[in-house]
């Protein structure tokens, strides 16, 4: 292309935004809400994905005791796992239990003053670092150390992760087709709004035709319009995504139960893969109006 | 330079507005189309231009068969084919400047070479002082001149006029002829379709005369 045409194309491009700017900005509106629906979805579904991921990577184990173990039970259990790609953590004996417990119960600690005798177990906790997922490793280690004396029952959250995992596929599916609707959605208002503009400048493309500018030239400052568009209205969504999310990790405590959540914001490749997707999704809503404009 | 075979040419099941139109416009000819409403004069200049296709017969303009013509050529035809109309079809949101440096712009002239193109045409239809005005701040005489200087900046071989004159006065309508015989006297062809017989007074051009599509 000719340096001319693409500053006269750029040029017009910017003119044509200024000169409709009120067609601009209610499609930008709507852009960027269709856009913030857009992120914010793949936000939770990203930090959803990789949470479950790295439940199933790290998968611990809870090793119950009757009543307090001696030190070389302890040492020889240690001894016993090292043959597994585990860490141990720290062994937590029945009083320290319970002064956690206190820790948690704050005010109401006075319940527990009731007990007669400590109910709480002495546990040991432990990491399975490798993936072990769909692996028998856990419940193989598990049947192990539930044979060795002194040990009362071993849990582990394998099970859990795995319905996780399954709920998760089933996620991934929902949101391929919400996601995918979305998009569509996205896609038709700026092919609208592209429309609109177009159609307020009718006569301006009969007369450019009429002094002989080929299809294409007509074309090209709409297409680059369209993509300026869906640019501003990608940047706009996540800016306003941003405020959101800064508002709600700093505002909004998100632990549920045995886990908090540690949301993360989409990582630099991500913010720019959805800008660029942004200004595909304008330039082919512009490319589908114009289509439709030029058969009629 | 213009040359139509049996040309017809209908819209839908509407009567036909164009019927067995055969003629010749050579290079360098001035010739008037005159006619009542509805005779045929504006669908007979779009075929000439291409805005309209026959539905059936032949059109050549400069060596080119109109019916097989594709966007690329057009593009190129309708560079050397200068139109006025009679509503002007001016952007009322571009300034004098712009409007007639539109024609040069669709070809891809330097930015130089266009303003000083541009600057010539308007000097030579007395508009210099008028660049940088828009069209609705200009009186009707002004706004047909300056659709003129964007017909002929580009020194097209050909220049259809469809009622150039239609929303004028006397004065202005005799200053816009007295332009567009000018401008023929530099070698272009000049086609100007007109129901005014006023203008046709006294002429000797060839004048082409249509009746319901028929000509006469």
């Amino acid at each position: 292309m000719k340096i001319i045409f693409f500053r006269y194309f750029v040029r017009q491009a910017m003119r044509n935004m200024v000169e409709n700017r009120l067609v601009h900005l209610i499609g930008l509106g709507t852009m960027v809400i269709a856009f913030l629906m857009f992120d914010a979805f793949i936000l939770i579904f990203v930090n959803l994905n990789s949470w479950t991921q790295e439940q199933g990577r790290s998968l611990t184990m809870s090793i119950y005791f009757k009543g307090e173990p001696e030190r070389a039970v302890i040492e020889n259990i240690k001894k016993e796992l090292l043959q597994y790609p585990v860490s141990i953590t720290d062994f937590i004996s029945k009083d320290d239990a319970l002064k956690s417990l206190r820790k948690q119960l704050g005010e109401k600690a006075g319940l527990l003053d009731g007990l007669g005798e400590n109910p709480l177990p002495a546990s040991l906790e432990i990491i399975l670092s490798r993936d072990v997922s769909g692996d028998s490793l856990p419940y193989e280690l598990k049947t192990r150390l539930e044979r060795i004396h002194g040990i009362d029952e071993v849990q582990y959250s394998q099970e859990w992760v795995e319905k996780f995992q399954a709920i998760m596929g089933a996620v991934k599916i929902i949101g391929l087709v919400f996601g995918g609707l979305l998009f569509l959605a996205a896609l038709f208002i700026i092919t609208n709004t592209v429309k609109l503009t177009i159609y307020s400048r009718k006569d301006e493309i009969e007369i450019l035709k009429l002094v002989g500018a080929t299809n294409r030239f007509v074309k090209i400052p709409f297409l680059i319009e369209g993509s300026i568009q869906g640019f501003l209205g990608g940047s706009v969504a996540l800016i306003v995504l941003f405020l959101v999310y800064v508002a709600i990790i700093t505002k909004v405590d998100l632990s549920i139960g045995f886990a908090s959540l540690d949301i993360i914001f989409l990582s630099p490749q991500f913010i720019l893969l959805l800008l660029l997707m942004s200004s595909i999704i304008g330039f082919i809503g512009s490319t589908v109006s114009l289509g439709r404009f030029f058969r009629i | 330079m213009i040359r139509l075979f049996h040309v017809y040419k209908s819209f839908g099941s509407k009567n036909p507005a164009l019927i067995d139109i055969s003629l010749t416009v050579p290079k360098g000819e001035f010739v008037f189309v005159t006619g009542p409403s509805g005779a045929g004069k504006t669908t007979l200049l779009k075929i000439i231009f291409c805005a309209e296709k026959p539905t059936s017969g032949h059109a050549l303009v400069d060596g080119r068969n109109l019916t097989r013509i594709k966007d690329g050529e057009l593009s190129s035809l309708r560079r050397r084919i200068g139109v006025v109309f009679q509503d002007f079809k001016l952007l009322p949101r571009r300034t004098v400047f712009e409007n007639v440096a539109l024609s040069l712009e669709v070809m891809g002239v330097p930015p130089s070479r266009i303003r000083k193109k541009v600057h010539q045409t308007l000097r030579y239809l007395g508009l210099a002082d008028k660049e940088g005005y828009y069209p609705p701040q200009l009186s009707g005489g002004e706004q047909q001149r300056i659709a003129i200087a964007r017909a002929i900046v580009n020194n097209p071989l050909i220049l259809l006029a469809d009622e150039p004159t239609g929303n004028l006065d006397y004065d202005l309508t005799m200053e816009i002829m007295a332009l567009l015989k000018e401008i023929h006297t530099r070698g272009t062809t000049v086609v100007v379709a007109t129901h005014s017989q006023e203008l046709l007074k006294g002429t000797r051009r060839r004048i082409i005369a249509l009746h319901k599509g028929r000509m006469v």
